[in-house]
């Protein structure tokens, strides 16, 4: 008998004893490489093959590996479709990974700045401690002014203060751009010397200034307008109605549409506790006034801005319906750990 | 500013078909913002907030002007009436003036006085003292409520004295001195500061505090007969200071702040003259006495119906433009391209620019009828802000890791400087605090993040981890204003050294390359120098890792001994690779090899020691120490070939060498 086929014979009788003995996929495996493997007994054996001859013993070897394939093949579906021997109780509480949290107001801040940025605004940063011209008479308020008790300014001295507003950026803003078209949305800490239920001493604001050749009021309608339903909800309306700051001539109070009843004012023919009359002051807003832009060294002649200052606390409490703004600056975990 | 008005007063001046909830409704949106009505007794009484810096529209006929020009625009039909600047005034001539008044200069702007006699002083009619009532104030007297009346009528405060009290032959007006005292209505003894300005009679009596509250001095009682009646306009900044400073917030002293129209002193005086008559039985007893010293001068603002239209971003025709400016009270002037508008005197004060006068336009064209338009404008693309984005992704991270985030407040207590070891010589100070709680700007995060561990304690499970970024604000030599830093701060209960591979972790995950950390020799006043490393990366200090002192957790009030981490972002960002550049990785699987060290070297310093041994040596882990022999584990590596186990050894040896020299 050819020793080939004998060798052929002797591996299937091997083959066929090992694979009975296999217990687990890794032997099922090892075995794989014992026979079907790049060193394995079935190219052994066709290394042994002289070259260009005997077709018909290639061929029983080639039916031998195709053999040992299906088998293997088998071996490993029945391992794979045994039932596992312990079930695992899928409800087991998971191992918790350490979850801290992001505070409302960086989760409010990020929201605010992603909005505008949709709208191509740049964000910046600008003072929280500033001099008397950009905080109050660079915006066109005087010395002895009322509008600056209204601010009730926190004062470092004669000079400085701690900004009780934002709009002190529009001023660094224009001396940076030095020339239309400025779109920022500045975000920072503000301070005024009140505390109660709706104020801290240090709360957020952010101000947005649009300056450009032909900038109206629609334009901050539509960017009013355009925050409120991007942050509110699409449902949510806006209004202006006249008011008066020193740095923007005409100027506005912006009014949002109450969420709760819906801008009507009533909840079930009561009035609604949450809105004055269907509606939410928003902040203040206006255009530019022509001595400011000037100020920033830019010409009223040739341009014109819209610019508006809100509460980042404000907006918080409007749309999460927090009773007092104190709770914002808790730093009680239990609380801090729920947003 | 608020004021209290019924509708029957309002439809004094306003005639319309609109009901009380459609003049709420209607003004607010276009005008004096109407904060809510109800009704009393078949009237409607209106909360009305009056603009700043619209004076002219905190009375009842004020709100008409405003209320006839704003329902006209909603085509319902409104008029304004009995307007007191249409009214055609006398007084009587060649009386004798049983009074004499000083003014001392810049005082005044127009002081308005006469005498009446044969008073009798009784209740007002009923009618009158509601009206009062309703709008929240007391009915005293017929004459008193006369004044009082009048004030929410036409919005200009007047005042009466018991003439037979005063000694006035030299009654002078002045700025009041240090220390002087004056006794108001309210039987309140007032110490002045100086400045404020006071009427003294010739005896030297102060008998007035001038537009602010009369002095009890000449009040008007049950037996008085004759009258001093002033209505006088003062200089708004005096009146402002001295209502701030008494804290005597009167309602007269609220309109005399804002500078309300002189024009309006003769209708006024008119107006409570007939009503005293009328009330009181009283007559005219002295000539008027009017010191008026520089008389309003009417200005004009021109207005370009082109730059209008683009300024609010709509057309408006320009009929409507000048029928809005008219209802008004503006005299109008128009060409085909332009108009001119001459500003009644009651707008003096707030109109000077086109914009103010677009704003009339607009406002009572209706701001709610104007579309909403996006701006198309494009601002050049700007490099990243590499700081912010930072710091929102250390929050992330800080926040995925179990720790919370905190705000604090910026404004801290002496005693919080002062338990933290820090000096309050190092932060600005507030000069006009809220309270001592609230005094100072910190310069650092820790002492208050030492705070909320405090208020934590024992109210979590599980280790308390804290973190805030925040600006600290540090003083400058010869800068008023300070350097406002971006600052992190981590505090967090638990091992030192999970805090340490935290902080290392989050450096790593940043790009900030070739970080270290070496004993501190002068860290802030509140870590402990035995227990904290300074972090640099390539040299620059980013800030510091460590324990605070006991004393200060012992001052706090802190049990655990918290891991506090204070990173300047400044630098942190400074040194952040933003860019990687790819390095090919090695096809060559590295080797790993244990290696123990001898050494009295810090363990930071021995890790420097076997990296800088060979380029060969790719990482060092820090396995453990007994007593001075340390344990790691070295994986070598080569990107060009399998490194053999022969130049392994080689390398080991060569390490070990280092070491025994």
């Amino acid at each position: 008998m050819d020793t080939k086929l004998t060798a052929i014979q002797t591996i299937q009788g091997e083959f066929t004893l090992d694979l009975k003995q296999v217990t687990s996929l890794a032997q099922v495996d090892l075995l794989s490489t014992r026979y079907l493997g790049k060193h394995g007994q079935i190219n052994t054996l066709f290394k042994t093959l002289p070259i260009k001859s005997d077709p018909q013993t290639g061929r029983k070897i080639n039916d031998l590996k195709s053999v040992i394939e299906t088998k293997i093949t088998e071996k490993i579906n029945q391992f794979l479709s045994l039932p596992t021997s312990t079930t695992f109780d899928v409800t087991t509480p998971g191992t918790p990974t350490p979850l801290g949290s992001l505070h409302l107001i960086t989760q409010a801040i990020e929201e605010i700045e992603n909005t505008f940025l949709s709208q191509g605004f740049v964000r910046r940063r600008y003072p929280e401690v500033e001099t008397d011209w950009y905080y109050a008479e660079g915006l066109n308020i005087p010395p002895d002014h009322p509008a600056r008790d209204d601010q009730e300014t926190f004062f470092i001295d004669q000079d400085i203060v701690l900004t009780a507003h934002t709009s002190n950026g529009q001023l660094h803003e224009m001396e940076l751009k030095k020339a239309p078209p400025i779109k920022m949305i500045n975000i920072g800490k503000t301070y005024r010397r009140q505390i109660d239920a709706s104020h801290t001493p240090m709360f957020h604001q952010f101000e947005g200034l649009v300056v450009d050749k032909d900038i109206n009021i629609t334009h901050l309608l539509g960017i009013t307008e355009f925050f409120a339903k991007s942050y509110f909800g699409s449902d949510r309306r806006t209004r202006l109605r006249p008011h008066h700051f020193q740095f923007t001539e005409p100027s506005f109070e912006i009014d949002v549409s109450c969420g709760l009843c819906n801008g009507t004012g009533l909840i079930a023919k009561n009035a609604c506790k949450v809105c004055k009359s269907g509606w939410l002051e928003l902040g203040g807003a206006g255009m530019v006034h022509p001595q400011v832009l000037k100020n920033g060294g830019l010409n009223p002649d040739q341009c014109t801005g819209f610019a508006f200052g809100w509460g980042v606390e404000r907006v918080l409490m409007m749309k999460t319906q927090l009773p007092d703004l104190r709770l914002v600056y808790s730093d009680d975990i239990r609380f801090l750990k729920q947003f | 500013m608020d004021i209290i008005l019924t509708d029957r007063s309002l439809r004094k001046f306003l005639e319309t078909s609109a009901s009380a909830q459609e003049i709420a409704q209607k003004v607010s949106l276009c005008g004096p913002t109407f904060d809510g009505f109800h009704e009393v007794d078949g009237d409607f009484i209106y909360k009305i907030e009056a603009i700043t810096n619209r004076v002219d529209s905190a009375s009842a006929q004020g709100v008409a002007r405003e209320a006839a020009a704003i329902l006209t625009q909603f085509k319902i039909p409104a008029q304004l009436i009995n307007d007191p600047y249409q009214d055609k005034i006398k007084f009587p001539l060649g009386l004798p003036q049983p009074f004499h008044f000083n003014f001392d200069q810049n005082l005044v702007v127009r002081f308005v006085a006469i005498s009446l006699e044969n008073i009798s002083i009784k209740p007002s009619p009923l009618a009158t003292q509601k009206f009062l009532e309703n709008c929240g104030q007391k009915p005293l007297n017929n004459c008193i409520d006369i004044t009082n009346e009048l004030t929410i009528l036409y919005g200009l405060p007047s005042h009466i004295f018991d003439l037979d009290k005063l000694a006035t032959q030299n009654l002078t007006i002045r700025e009041s001195r240090l220390g002087e005292v004056v006794i108001t209505l309210d039987h309140q003894v007032n110490q002045l500061s100086g400045g404020d300005l006071v009427i003294e009679d010739t005896s030297g009596r102060l008998i007035d505090l001038c537009g602010i509250m009369g002095g009890e001095v000449a009040m008007v009682d049950d037996h008085t007969k004759s009258l001093l009646l002033i209505v006088p306009v003062y200089h708004p900044a005096k009146i402002r200071h001295s209502s701030l400073y008494l804290q005597k917030r009167t309602l007269a002293a609220q309109i005399y702040e804002k500078g309300p129209d002189p024009e309006l002193c003769l209708a006024v005086m008119s107006k409570a003259i007939q009503l005293i008559k009328e009330r009181a039985g009283g007559e005219i007893s002295s000539s008027l006495l009017d010191y008026y010293p520089s008389p309003y001068k009417p200005k004009s603002v021109s207005l370009d119906f082109n730059w209008l239209n683009h300024f609010i971003g709509i057309d408006i025709d320009n009929k409507t433009v000048i029928s809005i400016l008219e209802s008004l009270g503006f005299s109008v002037d128009a060409s085909a391209t332009q108009l001119s508008c001459l500003v009644p005197s009651w707008r003096y004060h707030d109109i000077n620019l086109k914009e103010d006068l677009a704003e009339e336009v607009a406002r009572i064209y209706g701001y709610y009828r104007l579309p909403s338009h996006i701006p198309t404008v494009t601002v050049q693309p700007e490099p990243k802000n590499l700081l912010l984005e930072t710091e929102l992704k250390i929050k992330k991270y800080l926040a995925c890791h179990g720790l919370y985030e905190v705000y604090n407040s910026s404004l801290i207590s002496q005693s919080l400087i002062d338990r933290t070891l820090q000096s309050s010589a190092q932060n600005l100070k507030l000069q006009n605090a809220l309270s001592l709680d609230y005094q100072y700007l910190r310069n650092s995060l820790i002492p208050s993040s030492l705070e909320n561990h405090k208020h934590n304690q024992g109210k979590v499970s599980g280790l308390i981890k804290t973190f805030e970024i925040a600006h600290t604000y540090q003083k400058i030599v010869n800068s008023q204003l300070p350097h406002e830093l971006p600052t992190l701060a981590i505090l967090c209960e638990g091992n030192f050294l999970d805090y340490k591979g935290l902080l290392e972790t989050l450096l790593t995950f940043l790009q900030v390359r070739k970080i270290d950390f070496e004993p501190a020799q002068k860290p802030p006043p509140y870590f402990d120098p035995a227990s904290t490393a300074t972090v640099t990366s390539d040299g620059l200090l980013l800030g510091y890792l460590g324990l605070p002192k006991k004393l200060v957790l012992r001052n706090i009030g802190l049990e655990s001994s918290p891991t506090a981490i204070e990173i300047n972002l400044e630098n942190l960002v400074s040194k952040i690779n933003s860019h990687p550049i790819y390095e090919p990785v090695s096809e060559y699987p590295n080797l790993l090899e244990d290696i123990t060290i001898k050494s009295k070297y810090l363990l930071g310093d021995i890790i420097k020691i076997i990296k800088n041994t060979s380029d060969l040596i790719k990482e060092v882990q820090y396995l453990g120490s007994y007593q001075q022999n340390h344990s790691f584990r070295v994986s070598f590596g080569s990107h060009q070939k399998n490194l053999q186990q022969s130049e392994v050894n080689t390398l080991k040896k060569s390490i070990q060498q280092v070491f025994q020299t």
